[in-house]
């Protein structure tokens, strides 16, 4: 089956569509492993670290099997850059930019409407597919099963019995495999932990929060420093996951709606509000402290931390923030820091 | 190397602009004192609906621009800094975060906390961020956000027309919005003829910008970039219209006279990007090398009306609805295909030799597709360009020795390709 990637610094980007077009939707996302070369060439090392990688990888060369990418709109830099994907990643079929809107109101909601019909009639006369209704209700029905099951495995991080970490990977699975594929290996998973006793012992309980994280290797880092991500408000996390789609309204309307009345990103206005669901996060999970991570240049998440630092001071909620580089070796350079924290808390 | 004596003509009638800007704090002292309803408005924003619903505008990244020609933001943005704004964000954002933690006078930057803020995502996200933050840290400032659909290189007529509905949906939510906050009810006469005194401004200043297609150009670049403080604050009003009706009448006397801004005209460029405020004395640099700037990107942006399908009457006519389709034919939501077009076209038509493009550390939407811009530009229209790093109101962020020697082996490529 062909795929149709999406390159979105939030979780807005509808896979319900890419279903029903009868292909399979992909997330792209960073390697902190390779070097930035190619790039170089298109975007200033003082941008997005993230964004940049996935722009020199897409460069050299996606999957073959991806026919298109959908760039949903996240923040002026995967914004940005669209153009130059349009300009050096040729080979694609395929290539939308997705307005998700910056506001949550009717008109911002009527207007996701518009552009979403909009992506459904390129997909349709790109790739001679029809997107019916009916395909569009089995695959938000799929969705539904694919997030109910997230929502109920995330729950065993705060058991003690998942690892921040494995979970992590798992939504990474999600994103990123055939979801017919996913739901068997989601049920199994879910039959698995609900055997299991609590395995994690003495860890501190963390909400993490900040950009895209994306690389699994640096939650193993925060385990080995003593902590357990037990919940987060992650676009790789509960964001994903966050509610259904209603599966008795229209389709296309009732997509449009679950994105907009999902936790506001920071990306979005008023991102202020992200403070209320963090709040919410804390109280319900009993945290011992947040963990709040920049990747370097991320300027919504930049913006936003004053504000949390002094909201969460007055609550005495213990708060770390971290600007971090894109890759693995910045994690041992902010060992000390963690560390710290762990003392603290 | 900054002392550089400065030997480029001015215009005298450029000199008057203390005098608007005196017009323009004046009003908001006076809106203050006599309790009328004030509003910070990011640049980009319809300000013209502002004045039209009598509100005093106030433009915090002007008055930010005011603090780095005083030498004042470097302060501003440290102090901004140990409020825990990071390093890298806007210095536009970090000097109003300084000036107003300080206290500090409007002639030095400050700016009053105002009885609501309006910002847009047109230019960049930070515009929503900065008024979000400063409305939270003023205890609570009501804050109406414009959102402004992103339009990209294969976004189609078919999703313009649905743009333009979205952008003129909210244009009218900000009038709801502007009279629950102030009780001042629309009215179209009074939107009519601020409309009309905004078409006007921005054309005279066009006409300035045309005369500037002359060999030797009449204008210089401090006075353009010195000049531009109505475009963006006093948009509506008669009184800047008297002052660029000045600065052309002038200009048009050097051009029938042959008198350039500069004594020796050899090279003719264009400025793309914000200048460094904190340094304007900079772009005196470039007359060592008899060079001189023709065209801004960022002061004709802001002549606004650029767009030849609209005109005068439906400005005047529907004030609203032209409002819409202006914010989505801006340059700064070009897309980089546009972008290109434009500049290929700006180049021939004021016979210019090359550009530069300022990579400003602090405007990451605009620097992102630069480099692209420059080699499509180099590439496929044979147009030198040269990209320079830097900061418009951080001057740490400058290396100005780095700089010029960019400019000077950009200057002898261009020579080169003169001889040729």
């Amino acid at each position: 089956m062909e795929k149709i990637a999406y390159f979105d610094a939030c979780v807005e980007t509808p896979e319900e569509i890419i279903l029903a077009a009868n292909m399979i939707p992909i997330r792209l996302l960073g390697d902190p492993a390779i070097g930035l070369d190619k790039v170089n060439e298109h975007v200033p090392p003082t941008h997005c670290v993230w964004a940049r990688n996935i722009l020199e990888q897409a460069i050299i060369g996606l999957d073959t099997d991806i026919k298109g990418v959908i760039t949903t709109h996240g923040c002026d830099c995967t914004n940005r850059e669209f153009d130059i994907w349009l300009e050096c990643v040729d080979y694609l079929k395929f290539i939308f930019f997705l307005n998700a809107p910056l506001k949550r109101d009717v008109s911002a909601l009527n207007f996701f409407i518009e552009d979403l019909k909009e992506l459904i009639l390129q997909l349709e006369e790109k790739f001679m597919v029809k997107i019916t209704t009916e395909k569009l209700q089995k695959a938000i029905k799929k969705m539904n099963q694919i997030r109910s099951l997230l929502r109920e495995i995330s729950e065993y991080r705060s058991k003690m019995i998942l690892a921040g970490s494995e979970f992590h990977a798992l939504v990474k699975q999600v994103q990123q495999t055939n979801k017919d594929k996913i739901l068997k290996i989601l049920q199994d998973k879910l039959a698995e932990l609900k055997t299991m006793e609590p395995k994690i012992k003495q860890a501190k309980k963390i909400l993490l929060t900040g950009s895209v994280i994306d690389d699994t290797e640096f939650i193993i880092f925060l385990e080995t420093i003593g902590f357990q991500v037990i919940t987060d408000d992650l676009c790789l996390g509960t964001k994903y996951f966050w509610g259904n789609v209603d599966e008795t309204e229209e389709p296309i309307k009732a997509i449009a709606e679950y994105h907009l009345n999902k936790p506001i990103y920071s990306t979005k206005f008023p991102s202020y509000e992200r403070f209320e669901i963090l709040k919410n996060l804390a109280k319900r999970y009993n945290i011992d402290g947040i963990i709040n991570v920049a990747q370097k240049f991320c300027e919504p998440i930049l913006y936003d931390h004053p504000y949390f630092s002094k909201k969460f001071k007055e609550l005495e909620i213990p708060y770390l923030f971290i600007e971090m580089e894109y890759n693995k070796e910045s994690y041992k350079q902010l060992a000390t820091r963690f560390e710290a924290f762990a003392e603290i808390i | 190397m900054s002392n550089v004596k400065k030997t480029g003509k001015m215009l005298k009638a450029t000199n008057k602009l203390r005098n608007e800007m005196g017009r323009h704090f004046l009003a908001i002292e006076q809106a203050y004192r006599e309790g009328k309803p004030t509003a910070w408005a990011t640049a980009g924003t319809p300000v013209e609906l502002l004045y039209s619903m009598g509100v005093q505008p106030m433009l915090p990244e002007n008055s930010a621009t005011v603090s780095a020609a005083l030498k004042k933001s470097q302060n501003f943005i440290e102090l901004a800094e140990d409020q825990g704004y990071s390093y890298d964000l806007c210095s536009y954002f970090k000097t109003n975060v300084g000036a107003v933690l300080s206290n500090a006078e409007m002639s030095e930057g400050g700016t009053r906390k105002p009885t609501f803020m309006l910002s847009s995502d047109v230019i960049c996200d930070t515009h929503v961020n900065w008024f979000q933050v400063q409305s939270e840290r003023m205890g609570g400032v009501p804050h109406f956000t414009i959102d402004i659909p992103h339009v990209v290189s294969n976004t189609t007529n078919r999703q313009k027309n649905y743009f333009k509905k979205y952008v003129k949906e909210q244009l009218w939510e900000l009038i709801d919005f502007i009279t629950e906050k102030t009780g001042i009810e629309y009215n179209k006469e009074r939107a009519q003829n601020v409309a009309q005194n905004s078409y006007n401004m921005g054309k005279i200043w066009q006409k300035v910008f045309e005369l500037r297609k002359n060999i030797p150009c009449p204008v210089s670049t401090r006075d353009t970039f010195g000049g531009l403080f109505p475009l963006f604050t006093m948009t509506g009003l008669k009184s800047p219209i008297k002052l660029y009706n000045r600065m052309y009448k002038e200009a048009k006397e050097r051009v029938n006279m042959g008198i350039g801004a500069l004594e020796k005209e050899e090279f003719r460029l264009a400025f793309l990007g914000i200048p460094f405020w904190y340094n304007l004395r900079f772009f005196a640099n470039l007359e060592r090398w008899n060079a001189i700037i023709c065209y801004e990107t960022y002061v004709y942006a802001f002549s606004k009306y650029t767009n030849p399908a609209i005109t005068r009457e439906m400005v005047v006519k529907k004030p609203v609805e032209s409002m819409a389709e202006l914010i989505l034919s801006f340059w700064y939501i070009y897309d980089l295909q546009t972008r290109f077009n434009e500049l290929k076209k700006i180049v021939k038509d004021w016979n210019l030799d090359g550009i530069l493009m300022h990579s400003n550390l602090s405007c990451r939407p605009n620097a992102c597709n630069m480099y692209d811009l420059k080699r499509k530009l180099m590439d496929e229209a044979d147009i030198p360009s040269l990209v320079i790093t830097s900061d418009m109101n951080d001057p740490r962020k400058m290396n100005e020795t780095q700089v010029l020697n960019q400019i000077e082996s950009f200057i002898e490529i261009l020579r080169k390709s003169k001889r040729r």
